[in-house]
């Protein structure tokens, strides 16, 4: 008999971490009716940026680097934990004004067109930063072991956890309790209604792209320490992220949160008895789901099915 | 804009224009390749290529079914001609008729899973199911030789009654090869302008007055990818014997959505030849731009992405656009009575 | 027994209910209409008796035959064909090919894989056969998405008639259409009476009232009147909403 007890844990914080990638996605998607295949490239770009923010990079020859490089580590990495996201919604701005084109058109284009940019920044990423496997450097505050019930766990871990619920539940006080949360969930349904309440949509897709990019960066920046960072790590992420959204349904919040779960406590579940096929039971729960309920979990009828 | 659905200059004939312009170009391949400074495997490719996109595009472009799991279909056609070869008997027919009828089977088990989804489900379950043979592949290392694939598949000699005939050699390869692509492109032309293909087309244009004019769309969706899914099993057994191996590669979504995009880039929406045309595009830009920078996928994604933008209908529909204004040979018949 | 019979339908969405005890008949040889106010349920009635929407409760039967339940496409092989109010075409190819699909014949050859179907002269007769029934011979080759809207209009309704239907509902045919449009249709509708069994939904009065055998009004998801024309047009209701429907226009 396995102590199955680390594995759930180790489940659920991956379920965590999935959601907080999942909910930017489903953002965009509920508000934009774009499937962003590129959301996995603004992850690792936020990653990316973090890695530069912490351990330098062009600039840490020069004086400026070398002060840079004298701050406290722990400073650094709140400054990654900042900068890293935000540079990532701006990249994510820069990806909804190439979309533009394809607003109106079928979904397909949308599609394309991310993939096509998953693929330009995987191979920007490879350039700028290197084809290797590297690490993001992490203060000893959050990096230790902690001993629980006879077994050892990284206190990184709970940190990330803890995070990605502190995050969720931001977003969802977002989208509840604010203004511009309830347009973005007006946008969900009915772009029509948007514009009638005198809101530019323009400008609402450019912020809720941004935002939602950031949300992936933000993720990236969190998930990175667990998972590792290579270029080939957005197109790594975004299919679970997807494969979430699908099982969750599409443009639903706590579908998107319910199905993160599901996954991460599926992968950990299936790694306690064999570790090797751990990422195929996302996909089985893909199909299971899917078998028996054709909108996933929570989902309602959407324009993406035309 | 044009699209695929305009009805073909001569729709009786078997043989057209392009078809024996596409003969000739692939008679003088092995002749040509050299001559620009290419080598004779790249002609193999690409004549594998074609005919996985050309089947892919006959889901993805006429029937509007947006896979994004295609390359495992190529895979398992990969595998399943090297495990012929390996556990049954050396052969190449055998081969084919392996790697055609697993790929087939496949298609037809995902097929029926799939065909009562539509748009957006439809393309994340392709990748969810393409990921599962990629994985399968990776994983199940007794049979499929793992990440390091399965290795010394022999390309066997191609016999026809009593004439046999060695395809060690690239250039026989090549021109086997380009037999079965032309025998496929004829087939496809031909399925393109026959009832089953319009249905097909109809679905793609409105798939909710297919339905209430009375067709039962979901069989066509599952026949169609069955099709398309045997079709890439065929070019699979031909890229095992060209590599003498199979790899796991081919079955990654990176691979699949390659082929999306050559016939996106190619033109594949509007034009039957739209495959035929991206996949050249895409090799020679591997070739041509690869060897001038390390960095040539990121121009190609940025094409792409241009392309996605400001010209959906890709090279074919730019291609049509500066041939425009040809009459169609179909005579409109006499006027009849007008309305009263 | 009627051709086709409604009984008992109803239909909801989500706590909405929208048809509440709806029973309908239609007769063999007559034209028949559904008339009612917007949001009254007559496109959602539609739906369920061609078999897009399943009702909740009752049953549709043609022939005597229970057909609710059945899949559209079911239903159309029957012989129940319908046009739709927004069109709904095939508007990446030619005018005939659209016609052509919708025939016995091509269903019949759907599973040939080799032949060619723009040299099928029986299927091109066949389809320039029906189109010339709506006016449309002359058009055949052009681009259907190059029709005008009530040229589209009659298109829908010769893709309809092309299944050779048993009988034919036709959904709000002349909404959007103009004056002389609207007059145009009513001709076509008065030669197609004598061949098919027709039902239509219309809120055009003037034009439901000419060609009606029977009418029949719906409100609340309800039958609130059913008759011939000149009966129903002393009906009160049918009445105030004529005049309503003439200050709205």
């Amino acid at each position: 008999m396995i102590d199955l007890l680390p594995h759930l844990i180790n489940g659920l914080t991956l379920g965590l971490l999935f959601a907080l990638i999942a909910l930017g996605f489903t953002l965009i998607v509920g508000v934009m009716e774009v499937i962003n295949l590129a959301h996995g490239s603004l992850f690792a770009l936020g990653a990316y940026f973090a890695l530069t923010v912490i351990a330098g990079g062009w600039f840490s020859g020069t004086p400026f680097g070398a002060w840079w490089l004298s701050l406290p580590l722990g400073l650094r990495y709140v400054l990654a934990l900042a900068i890293g996201p935000a540079l990532a919604g701006l990249a994510g701005m820069l990806l909804e004004l190439c979309l533009r084109p394809t607003y109106g058109k079928p979904p397909l284009y949308g599609l394309l067109l991310t993939f096509g940019a998953a693929l330009v920044v995987e191979e920007l990423i490879r350039l700028i930063w290197g084809t290797g496997e590297q690490n993001l450097a992490l203060p000893q505050a959050i990096n230790s072991a902690v001993l629980l019930n006879g077994m050892i766990f990284s206190t990184y871990r709970f940190f990330a956890a803890g995070f990605s619920i502190l995050a969720i539940a931001a977003v969802w006080l977002f989208l509840e309790r604010t203004s511009a949360g309830a347009v973005i969930k007006a946008g969900a349904h009915d772009s029509e209604m948007v514009r009638a309440l005198g809101y530019d949509l323009a400008r609402l897709r450019l912020l809720v792209f941004g935002f939602g990019s950031a949300l992936a960066g933000l993720a990236g920046v969190v998930m990175v320490p667990i998972w590792g960072l290579r270029p080939h790590v957005g197109v790594d992420i975004v299919i679970p992220a997807f494969l979430i959204i699908v099982i969750g349904g599409v443009g639903s919040f706590w579908g998107a949160v319910i199905a993160a779960l599901l996954v991460g406590l599926a992968m950990g579940i299936t790694g306690a008895y064999a570790a090797a096929w751990a990422t195929m039971s996302m996909y089985l729960l893909l199909i299971a789901v899917l078998g028996f309920r054709s909108r996933g979990l929570l989902g309602r009828k959407s324009a993406l099915e035309n | 804009m044009i699209s695929l659905s305009d009805i073909p200059a001569r729709p009786a004939a078997w043989i057209t224009l392009p078809m024996v312009v596409l003969a000739t170009v692939l008679l003088a391949t092995p002749w040509l390749l050299p001559a620009v400074g290419l080598y004779q495997y790249l002609g193999i490719e690409i004549a594998i290529w074609i005919i996985f996109a050309l089947g892919f595009n006959l889901l993805f472009g006429y029937t509007g079914l947006h896979s994004f799991g295609h390359g495992a279909y190529l895979g398992i056609g990969a595998y399943a001609f090297g495990l012929f070869q390996h556990n049954v008997a050396v052969s190449l027919w055998g081969g084919l008729l392996a790697a055609v009828l697993t790929a087939g089977v496949a298609g037809a088990l995902v097929g029926a899973f799939l065909s009562h989804r539509r748009g957006i489900y439809y393309a994340l379950l392709t990748i969810g199911f393409g990921q599962i043979f990629w994985f399968l592949a990776m994983k199940l290392h007794r049979v499929t030789g793992g990440e390091d694939g399965l290795l010394g598949i022999p390309r066997p000699p191609l016999t026809l009654g009593s004439w046999q005939v060695a395809l060690t050699d690239n250039r026989a390869l090549f021109y086997f090869a380009a037999a079965l692509l032309l025998i496929v492109v004829v087939l496809g032309w031909r399925l393109a302008n026959s009832p089953f293909g319009r249905v097909l087309q109809a679905i793609r244009q409105n798939e909710t007055r297919a339905r209430f004019v009375g067709y039962e769309v979901w069989r066509f969706k599952w026949a169609v990818f069955t099709l398309s899914a045997i079709l890439a099993g065929l070019a699979g057994s031909l890229l095992a014997m060209a590599q003498q191996g199979a790899y796991p590669d081919v079955m990654s979504l990176h691979q699949s959505g390659l082929v999306v995009m050559m016939v996106l880039v190619g033109g594949g929406l509007v034009s039957f030849w739209g495959p035929v045309l991206g996949v050249v595009f895409y090799f020679v830009a591997r070739d041509v731009l690869g060897g001038l920078t390390e960095t040539w996928l990121l121009w190609y994604g940025l094409i792409f992405m241009a392309m996605v933008i400001l010209r959906p209908e890709g090279l074919a529909g730019m291609l049509h656009g500066l041939s425009r204004r040809r009459p169609r040979l179909q005579p409109a018949p006499a006027p009849a009575t007008e309305a009263a | 027994m009627a051709l086709f019979e409604a009984r008992n339908i109803h239909k909801r969405f989500g706590s909405r209910v929208v048809l509440e005890n709806i029973s309908l008949s239609f007769e063999a040889g007559q034209v028949s209409g559904i008339m009612g106010p917007n949001g009254a349920g007559k496109s959602t009635c539609f739906h369920v008796l061609t078999g897009q929407h399943k009702p909740d409760r009752g049953e549709v039967t043609f022939d005597g035959q229970r057909i609710s339940g059945l899949p559209p496409q079911r239903i159309a092989r029957m012989g129940v064909s319908r046009s739709f109010q927004l069109m709904n075409l095939f508007d990446d190819t030619v005018v005939i090919e659209n016609v052509m699909l919708a025939l016995p014949a091509f269903r019949a050859r759907r599973l040939h894989a080799m032949a060619a179907v723009f040299s099928d002269r029986v299927l091109i007769d066949q389809a320039l056969a029906v189109l010339d029934q709506v006016g449309l011979a002359g058009r055949a080759w052009d681009a259907a998405a190059s029709l005008s809207y009530g040229d589209r209009r009659a298109l829908e309704i010769a893709v309809a008639l092309a299944a050779e239907p048993r009988i034919l509902f036709l959904d709000e045919p002349t909404s959007g259409l103009g004056i002389e449009a609207t007059r145009r249709l009513a001709q076509l509708v008065k030669r197609l009476r004598d061949r098919y069994t027709i039902v239509m939904i219309e809120h055009d009065m003037r034009f439901l009232f000419e060609l009606a055998d029977r009418i029949s009004v719906i409100h609340w998801g309800q039958v609130i009147a059913e008759g011939p024309p000149a009966q129903l047009a002393d009906n009160k209701w049918v009445r105030r909403s004529t005049l309503a429907e003439a200050t709205h226009a």
